[in-house]
């Protein structure tokens, strides 16, 4: 026995008699084994479906498969570099930047409105949110339908409403680039402003009360308060509920693919969408492949900000 | 002191108190025209496609009237052509299967999962649960290339159903073992412990103990994993060409659109037929939703 040992800890050992000691250590055992068994399913299944099928495609991207032969011979870098001096792919990347930040300040604008209202207490709060969130609860592939009618070129719904009301501007929205690349964001927009009130009211309801009162008892004026205590507290949250959004906006293919298909003249369209259209419809495996893993940047560097957020939450 | 006191207990609760009654009103104005304007804005497009679907034909196509109300009378033929002329029942049965099997592989691989993260001590438990949390940021679009190529070389599922149901727990299961870990948390240990002195083996305890007292918080998780099943499309979109194999919303939105010619009176129907029920049984979810992303945030 060591001397080192503190009083407490010779007693303690020699309390307990040496074939408790040896359970004890089969039970650690045990229970460490256990966790393993119990998490072996979902770590085999995200393996095979998850990491596996990424590595398959930057091997795909590195070689010139297509969807026919996906198991064809190395090319290197070849597909980035032809992607990158590619017109068409260029203006994806920059629409998909566009689109997505686009969209994400018109949804902070009128998420956070709305979520500061539904903080508020009223009458038939519960109806009314349950009608407000329908942009986001109903599926966006089928409420992107009724987009496609209000943007439609002769039944456009939208310009004959607004039309009713004196409104003067009426392009051909999915016919004309900008127009189009509007039309794409603010239906993007509508479909996910909900989503940002949901996280702003996770946000301030997660704000216990009494932490607000024991600051307030120390002496803290509201803009203290407000500093030291909501901002620290509710930023997590934002910030998590704003990296699912962006991550969300960059890689979903749906609006786009149902409103342009990229046109007019391939002037609107964005990384998934264009990945999905030659990868899958176009058959070339390789480049679908590489255009996809030009999201995969925008992902890891959203992995690692939420890994920074996850860890700190711990301390 | 108790002025302060009061000064701080949340907004609501202080406006009520205030006597100044024109400024309570001067709120609850400010609160009704700011929900008028989001109310126009979150339900115009849906209106119109709900006035659309019960237009006659002749009257959705006539551009000369207001096109927001009726000028010939309503008719449910969209809704009759759709459960007749299409396969509209059959895409509404294979979501209910997808969804139905989705979440049955979703419970299965996030129980256990959730149960040892929030329970047992092993070693880089936190990183397996860090790790699984942003497996959920993992986009489907830089996994749908590959994956068709694994659901039709290495195993052939490409289009059926059940390429889908083999896929969507990938996206699902992660969010679902994070909210299960919170739930598992709040039932005390002391539980458990009961249950095993009464002579329960450790399996047994979460089986007759643990289990049963997270039911609601199983209900949540299988809603969620449901209307996520219900709600995907790139997947649908890239796995399924056989009409009779398609999910609802590939289903009316690629079969009801034949070249360029658009059934608006259908498509209207059926969007919105099939997405209503995925918005209702969506906001029972949406309290969870909102405890699920703050858990993950701070606790």
């Amino acid at each position: 026995m060591s001397l080192t040992r503190t009083p407490a800890a010779v007693e303690a050992v020699a309390a307990a008699p040496p074939r408790e000691a040896g359970r004890l250590r089969r039970f650690v055992r045990g229970e460490a084994a256990f966790g393993y068994l119990l998490m072996a399913p979902v770590l085999i299944y995200l393996g095979l479906l998850l990491f596996y099928p990424l590595l398959l495609s930057i091997w795909f991207s590195l070689t010139d498969a297509s969807t026919g032969q996906p198991f064809a011979s190395w090319v290197g870098l070849k597909n980035f570099t032809d992607l990158w001096s590619n017109e068409t792919f260029r203006l994806a990347l920059r629409n998909s930047f566009i689109f997505t930040f686009g969209s994400e300040i018109g949804k902070a604008i009128l998420g956070t409105a709305l979520g500061f209202l539904l903080l508020r207490r009223f009458r038939g709060k519960r109806v009314l949110r349950a009608l407000l969130v329908l942009p986001w609860t109903v599926p966006v592939a089928l409420t992107t339908l009724g987009w496609l009618l209000l943007y439609d070129p002769t039944f456009s719904m939208l310009n004959r409403t607004t039309g009713a009301i004196g409104f003067p501007y009426h392009p051909n929205w999915l016919g004309e680039p900008v127009p189009a690349m509007i039309a794409i964001m603010v239906a993007n927009i509508w479909r996910g402003f909900p989503f940002s009130a949901i996280i702003l009211i996770a946000g301030m309801t997660s704000i216990p009360a009494d932490i607000l009162e024991s600051a307030a008892l120390d002496g803290a004026g509201f803009l203290r308060r407000f500093h030291y205590v909501i901002v620290p507290m509710i930023a997590p949250i934002l910030f998590v509920g704003l990296l699912f959004d962006l991550v969300f906006s960059f890689t979903d293919l749906s609006v786009v693919y149902l409103l342009t298909k990229g046109g007019p003249e391939n002037t609107t369209h964005i990384l998934p969408e264009l990945a999905y259209q030659n990868g899958i419809q176009g058959g070339d495996l390789a480049q679908g492949a590489a255009i996809s893993l030009f999201m995969l940047p925008v992902f890891v560097i959203a992995c690692v900000i939420m890994l920074r957020i996850l860890r700190r939450r711990e301390i | 002191m108790a002025s302060d006191a009061l000064d701080v207990s949340t907004q609501a609760t202080a406006r009520e108190a205030a006597p100044w009654l024109s400024r309570g009103r001067k709120d609850s104005i400010v609160t009704w025209l700011g929900m008028i304007f989001f109310l126009v804005i979150a339900l115009f497009p849906i209106v119109v496609m709900a006035i659309t679907s019960f237009k006659q034909g002749s009257d959705i196509i006539d551009v000369q009237t207001p096109p927001l109300w009726f000028h010939r009378l309503p008719t449910f033929s969209h809704y009759v052509y759709l459960f007749e002329q299409t396969k509209f029942l059959t895409w509404a049965w294979n979501t209910i299967v997808i969804s139905f099997f989705t979440v049955v592989i979703t419970l299965i691989l996030a129980v256990p999962a959730a149960y040892a993260l929030a329970r047992l001590h092993f070693p880089n438990a936190e990183n397996f649960g860090i790790g699984i949390f942003l497996t959920y940021l993992v986009p489907p679009a830089l996994l749908f290339l590959p994956l068709t190529i694994i659901l039709s070389r290495y195993v052939n599922l490409i289009d059926t159903k059940w390429a889908l149901v083999v896929v969507y727990p990938t996206f699902t299961t992660p969010f679902c073992v994070w909210l299960l870990m919170g739930f598992f948390k709040t039932i005390p240990v002391e539980v458990e412990e009961a249950a095993r002195v009464d002579g329960c083996s450790r399996l047994q305890a979460i089986l007759r103990v643990v289990l049963p007292l997270s039911v609601p918080g199983l209900l949540t998780v299988a809603i969620f994993a449901f209307t996520l099943g219900m709600q995907e499309y790139i997947y649908a979109l890239t796995f399924i060409s056989n009409s009779l194999e398609k999910p609802v919303t590939i289903g009316v939105t690629s079969d009801l659109i034949r070249g360029d010619e658009y059934f608006w009176g259908e498509l209207m129907a059926g969007a919105l037929l099939a997405g209503i029920p995925v918005a209702i049984l969506y906001n029972f979810f949406l309290d969870h939703f909102v405890e699920g992303i703050s858990q993950g945030a701070i606790k």
